[in-house]
């Protein structure tokens, strides 16, 4: 079931250079319980889109549908459903306590008394926080700010998610919490989608990924088949001893292309990409001892660095 | 609704009670700008001043106060949300931030009027200067608040477009003096009321005077003029706020600084 539904959005600013197009037609869908990761180099337009899916810029075209309600037509009901923690906002007052912000968050968005405390105390629970609850916000690392951030953005159980660099400039042991809880999420229903440069954690959490360059999304897809298509039929072996020359000249009767990168390790592409090709190799280097065969798999730096610089579409 | 007016009161006061000084220091300042008015008017004209026209002193500058307050907080909560990186957060309040920023000013005007009178109420009890206040002024002194916050939904607009409202904050009081000097309130020729129904404040003050300076029973254009005038302002408040709330979404510029 899709819940956040983005129908091809656009934007242009005006500047004074004169008017710079900073999404075309921009359109994707995330469902219930689905993770997008929404990528692309600084200035690509993700900020603007992840904007203009939260109701803060108004595209000059284009439809954001949250629950099926559409956003710029029943700004109330649509926003009510929605949760975003903001790159290069603090999302929270700085002069209050943690709980204090969750409870004032909560009742802006219509959630009070015994209901806000308690929802406040869970989540903060769940991110380990529990014990900070009456701190000021100031005084906490940006690690405990995020976190907060992301329980105020919760308070209300919302159906969508919008995260906008939410591991940007945490440490390991903060960014994996935040992943986790994110995973959590996902889990439990919420549709989420999360703008981020590292590339690694996209890859771990996303169902789904959509690369913008420009403006204009360059490709979209499930994360596996994307990884899947991006990696290139070719096997490293790694012999537990240096290849023999005999062996080595045997080899050199197996359909398909090798070669040795070092006196351990040889690339095997295979013919016209018949993955099956690994076991005429396999034959052929018996019995040579073998502590390793790799297939290459892509992973999302790749993909994305393929993406944006050989503008390869999918 | 309710819920956004008690995150609001709580939010006042939370952030009242945690600057104890920020606070204690903004009631010290009204305390001697009031002792000043009490003694320092009868010391001026070398004469014992009237507790009537004490009464009106005293009234008409916690009434400027508090218009000068209600004008301006919108503003400086808009700037200070956009300052402090929150102001994308309250845009998306459901009812809408028109309805947050409104409400806020409200608290603030109670969070500002409960020391104030306090204040008078000590200064009357030091001096045992006999005060009396006529609970006719009270209606208005309500119109008077509810065009202070029009305006002050359009200086909030301003806010959100241009960020930084502190100089055209000095220049709309300057306005606002010369709108409420406008000497023509014992007079009231087809002029006034030009200027009434237009001007913000000039009937509102010139309705407040009358109750406050005399008994006779007010006109009732002079309540027609301030309701009119009170409606105007508040609509072309929200209608302002709107738009600019439109524009910095439509320029992507909301949250700037």
């Amino acid at each position: 079931m899709v819940i956040l539904d983005v129908l091809n959005l656009s934007k242009t600013f005006p500047t004074r250079m004169g008017p710079r197009r900073a999404v075309q037609d921009v359109t994707f869908s995330i469902a219930r319980g689905e993770v997008l990761a929404f990528l692309g180099p600084n200035g690509a337009g993700k900020t603007t889109t992840i904007k203009m899916s939260a109701g803060l810029i108004r595209p000059d075209a284009g439809k954001v549908r949250i629950g099926g309600i559409d956003l710029w037509q029943h700004h109330d009901p649509a926003v009510q459903q929605m949760g975003a923690v903001l790159e290069g906002s603090r999302n929270l007052y700085w002069r209050m306590t943690v709980m204090e912000n969750l409870l004032y968050w909560g009742a802006m968005r219509g959630i009070t008394g015994k209901a806000a405390k308690s929802r406040a105390e869970e989540l903060l629970d769940r991110v380990g926080l529990g014990d900070r609850a009456r701190s000021l916000v100031q005084s906490l690392s940006r690690g405990m700010q995020q976190k907060a951030a992301l329980c105020q953005a919760l308070m209300t159980s919302p159906q969508v998610l919008l995260l906008d660099e939410p591991t940007l400039g945490l440490d390991y042991e903060a960014a994996a919490s935040i992943k986790s809880l994110v995973r959590e999420l996902a889990q439990q229903g919420t549709a989420i989608l999360l703008t981020t440069h590292q590339l690694d954690i996209a890859q771990e959490l996303s169902d789904r990924i959509a690369i913008i360059r420009q403006g204009q999304l360059v490709l979209q897809g499930t994360t596996s088949e994307v990884l899947q298509q991006y990696s290139q039929p070719l096997f490293a072996i790694e012999g537990a001893e240096p290849w023999p020359l005999e062996i080595l000249e045997r080899v050199r009767g197996v359909p398909g292309s090798i070669q040795m990168i070092d006196p351990l390790t040889l690339l095997f592409v295979p013919e016209a990409a018949d993955m099956a090709g690994i076991y005429d190799l396999i034959a052929a280097l018996t019995p040579h001892p073998i502590a390793r065969i790799q297939r290459h798999q892509a992973d999302l730096s790749e993909v994305v660095q393929k993406v944006l610089t050989e503008g390869v579409t999918a | 609704m309710r819920s956004i007016v008690q995150a609001e009161w709580r939010r006042s006061l939370i952030l009242a009670a945690r600057y104890p000084m920020e606070t204690l220091s903004s009631i010290l300042t009204m305390f001697l700008v009031f002792a000043g008015l009490f003694y320092g008017a009868s010391y001026i004209t070398d004469s014992p001043i009237g507790a009537g026209r004490l009464a009106t002193i005293v009234v008409g500058y916690a009434v400027w106060m508090t218009m000068m307050s209600a004008t301006g907080d919108m503003g400086w909560s808009v700037q200070n949300e956009a300052q402090n990186g929150t102001l994308e957060q309250v845009m998306m309040v459901p009812r809408g931030a028109v309805w947050v920023f409104l409400v806020r000013a409200l608290m603030a005007i109670v969070v500002f009027l409960i020391p104030l009178v306090m204040v008078v109420c000590a200064m009357i009890a030091l001096t045992g200067v006999g005060f009396v206040w006529r609970l006719e002024a009270l209606e208005p002194f309500l119109m008077t608040l509810i065009t202070a916050w029009g305006l002050g939904l359009l200086v909030a607009g301003i806010a959100l477009i241009f960020k930084r409202i502190g100089q055209v904050l000095n220049i709309v009081q300057f306005l606002l003096l010369f709108v409420i000097m406008i000497p023509l309130g014992h007079d009231p020729g087809w002029l006034w009321h030009i200027l009434a129904v237009l001007l913000p404040f000039t009937a509102q003050v010139a309705l407040l005077r009358h109750v406050l300076q005399t008994t006779a029973p007010v006109p009732p254009s002079l309540w027609l003029s301030a309701g009119f005038n009170m409606i105007i302002w508040m609509l072309t408040g929200v209608m302002g706020f709107i738009g600019a709330e439109r524009f910095v979404r439509r320029r992507g510029t909301l949250g700037h600084y």
